[in-house]
């Protein structure tokens, strides 16, 4: 490794710890060592505008991306987050856009957070429409091209779905939550109630949307974005139960219309 | 000899394409000569950044600024990030592609900070080598900037201006001449920002950027904050008489304004420049060397004054993501 090398990998080491350089000795020794200072800053500070700008700047791209889990969780809990966080797993992307891709399976992770279930469905929330705002376009599907798939390749076809789609299945209703956050309200925090199964989505306006699904409709989109055949899809929603299969006998036309019309459904493969 | 600005067009004064402007450019499709976008912002698969980028590039010519290269850093820039780097400029038709002298990256970390090298000759080994790879990588001039620095390391052996003046030679680069980033770096280091101005390779100007910053009484923070200070439209002046006519960019990112503010301040910088060109100009029908600007001394005066404004949280680089924060509020 290079002297220069050398130089930058333990400036790295500096700026992305959490103490204060001013409070560690041996910091201070070595910013001294390394960097000239003037009559107004020592090196020590210099290096110092450095670390705080570091921390700064990913706390704050991980408030824009995750501002309704900031606000539930409250700023000390927040703060600690983001720290741990950080130093598991430091910025690794050339865009801040990326930071925040793990932190929902490290609040997962993070029982000792307040409202550890909500908290969780949050960030998973909150993320999801990082995802989806930026995600491929794709041309939606005509739903006229549903009714020319000839019969016999409905078993086997595959419908595409939306790159901008995200599904979500929450104890929470957190999407409404992080909205009524984002929009500056200070909402009564939900109870735990029946599942919340939740289409995340990017319209035809490009803006960001969601939905809230049944859980035929959602085992039936879940599939299809796994890749699933027709059948295959169809079969899981149907092992939901008796109620389920009358349904798809009744409502698996409208269930396609419908996500066709959202812009959820992007082509069709034909085996 | 080098030809000016390396054969590129003079775009006029522009501004830096900011989230909060979109609609109204849009709708109002103000005179503005160019726009400047942060690369990084639409390096991106699709939605609403890419569709803006697309309909104002039907309007405007755009050039591509970048923050994340990080030329100087231990590890070389990724291909898949020089990859979406071309691509950005292939589709958006920038005449050049413009980041910084600086590092980012360290042990694998992305530290998303302009961070200064020390003037070395190994810095400038390094930097000149990658230049030259990545310029002929993009297929189009490569213009690297003059960053605002807060520490001065021990080991550096010449002065800034030196150091990118080297560089850009060498490599066969342009440079974006950023005047508000000379005289935050010659508040903080105790610098002649006319002795930087005067040094510069001026032939390789292709770009220079104008923005505010924060006074923080010991020293400035680059905050692209406000508009630029009477003393940094001076250097700007100079800048211009010595280099002609050069693409001008008002960059503003920290409590963005209305973009008729924002109008503003280009127009404010182009009386500044259209001056400047006039002078040259006149120097020129006489019969004088057209760059030879005057000797100034004590033009300038370093005011050690703590803004009351607010101290930034934190300086940008290149303004606000256009992200989901952006999205229910806009």
């Amino acid at each position: 490794m290079t002297d220069l090398s050398e130089l930058q990998r333990w400036m790295s080491d500096a700026l992305t710890r959490r103490r204060a350089v001013e409070r560690d000795p041996a910091q201070v020794a070595a910013a001294r060592a390394r960097f000239t200072g003037n009559e107004r800053v020592a090196p020590e500070a210099q290096l110092e505008t450095y670390r705080e700008q570091f921390w700064l700047r990913h706390t704050g791209a991980l408030l824009e991306d995750f501002e309704a889990l900031a606000h539930v969780i409250e700023q000390q809990a927040w703060e600690r987050l983001v720290e741990e966080y950080l130093a598991a797993h430091p910025p690794s992307s050339f865009t801040l856009r990326d930071l925040g891709a793990r932190l929902p399976e490290f609040v997962r992770s993070a029982s000792w957070l307040p409202h550890h279930s909500l908290s969780a469905d949050l960030a998973a929330t909150e993320w999801a429409y990082v995802e989806v705002f930026d995600a491929v376009d794709s041309a939606p599907l005509d739903p006229s091209t549903l009714a020319q798939i000839p019969e016999h390749a409905w078993e086997r076809a595959r419908l595409l779905v939306a790159p901008s789609v995200r599904l979500l299945e929450l104890d929470f209703p957190a999407p409404a939550l992080r909205r009524q956050i984002r929009l500056g309200e200070d909402p009564e925090l939900p109870a735990r109630g029946e599942a919340h199964l939740v289409v995340v989505y990017r319209g035809s306006d490009r803006n960001l949307r969601h939905e809230r699904l049944d859980r035929a409709e959602f085992v039936l989109l879940s599939g299809l974005a796994r890749g699933q055949a027709l059948l295959r899809a169809t079969e899981a929603v149907i092992a939901l139960g008796p109620e389920a299969e009358a349904r798809v006998e009744s409502e698996l036309g409208s269930w396609f219309g419908h996500f066709a019309a959202r812009g959820w459904l992007t082509g069709v493969e034909l085996a | 000899m080098t030809r000016s600005r390396l054969g590129l067009p003079d775009l006029g004064v522009g501004a830096g394409l900011r989230v909060p402007h979109y609609r109204d450019i849009l709708q109002r499709q103000p005179a503005v000569d160019f726009f400047e976008v942060i690369s990084e912002n639409f390096m991106l698969a699709g939605g609403k950044p890419r569709y803006h980028l697309e309909q104002i590039a039907e309007r405007y010519p755009l050039v591509q600024h970048g923050v994340s290269l990080g030329i100087g850093s231990p590890e070389e820039p990724a291909r898949e990030y020089l990859t979406a780097l071309r691509d950005l400029a292939d589709r958006i038709k920038s005449p050049w592609v413009s980041d910084h002298f600086c590092w980012c990256r360290a042990g694998g970390t992305e530290l998303h900070d302009l961070l200064p090298l020390p003037y070395t000759p190994e810095a400038i080994e390094r930097v000149v080598t990658r230049a030259k790879r990545i310029q002929d990588f993009l297929g189009r001039p490569l213009a690297l900037e003059n960053t605002s620095s807060y520490l001065t390391y021990r080991e550096s052996s010449m002065p800034e201006w030196e150091f990118i003046s080297e560089v850009a030679e060498r490599a066969d680069i342009g440079l974006m001449f950023d005047v508000n980033n000379v005289y935050v770096s010659a508040y903080n280091h105790d610098f002649d920002p006319y002795e930087f101005v005067r040094n510069v390779p001026h032939e390789r100007i292709v770009q220079i950027h104008l923005a505010g910053h924060t006074n923080l009484g010991r020293y400035l923070l680059d905050t692209h904050s406000g508009p630029a200070l009477d003393i940094v439209l001076d250097l700007y002046r100079e800048t211009i008489e010595l280099a002609g006519p050069v693409s001008t960019l008002i960059e503003w990112d920290e409590d963005i304004p209305p973009l008729e503010e924002l109008l503003a301040e280009v127009e404010r910088a182009r009386a500044v420049r259209d001056g400047a060109l006039a002078a040259r100009a006149r120097r020129s029908a006489l019969g004088l060397d057209a760059s030879a600007v005057p000797a100034r001394p004590e033009r300038y005066r370093i005011v050690r004054e703590q803004d009351t404004r607010r101290a930034s949280p934190g300086w940008k680089q290149g303004g606000p993501r256009e992200g989901v924060a952006h999205e229910e509020r806009s």
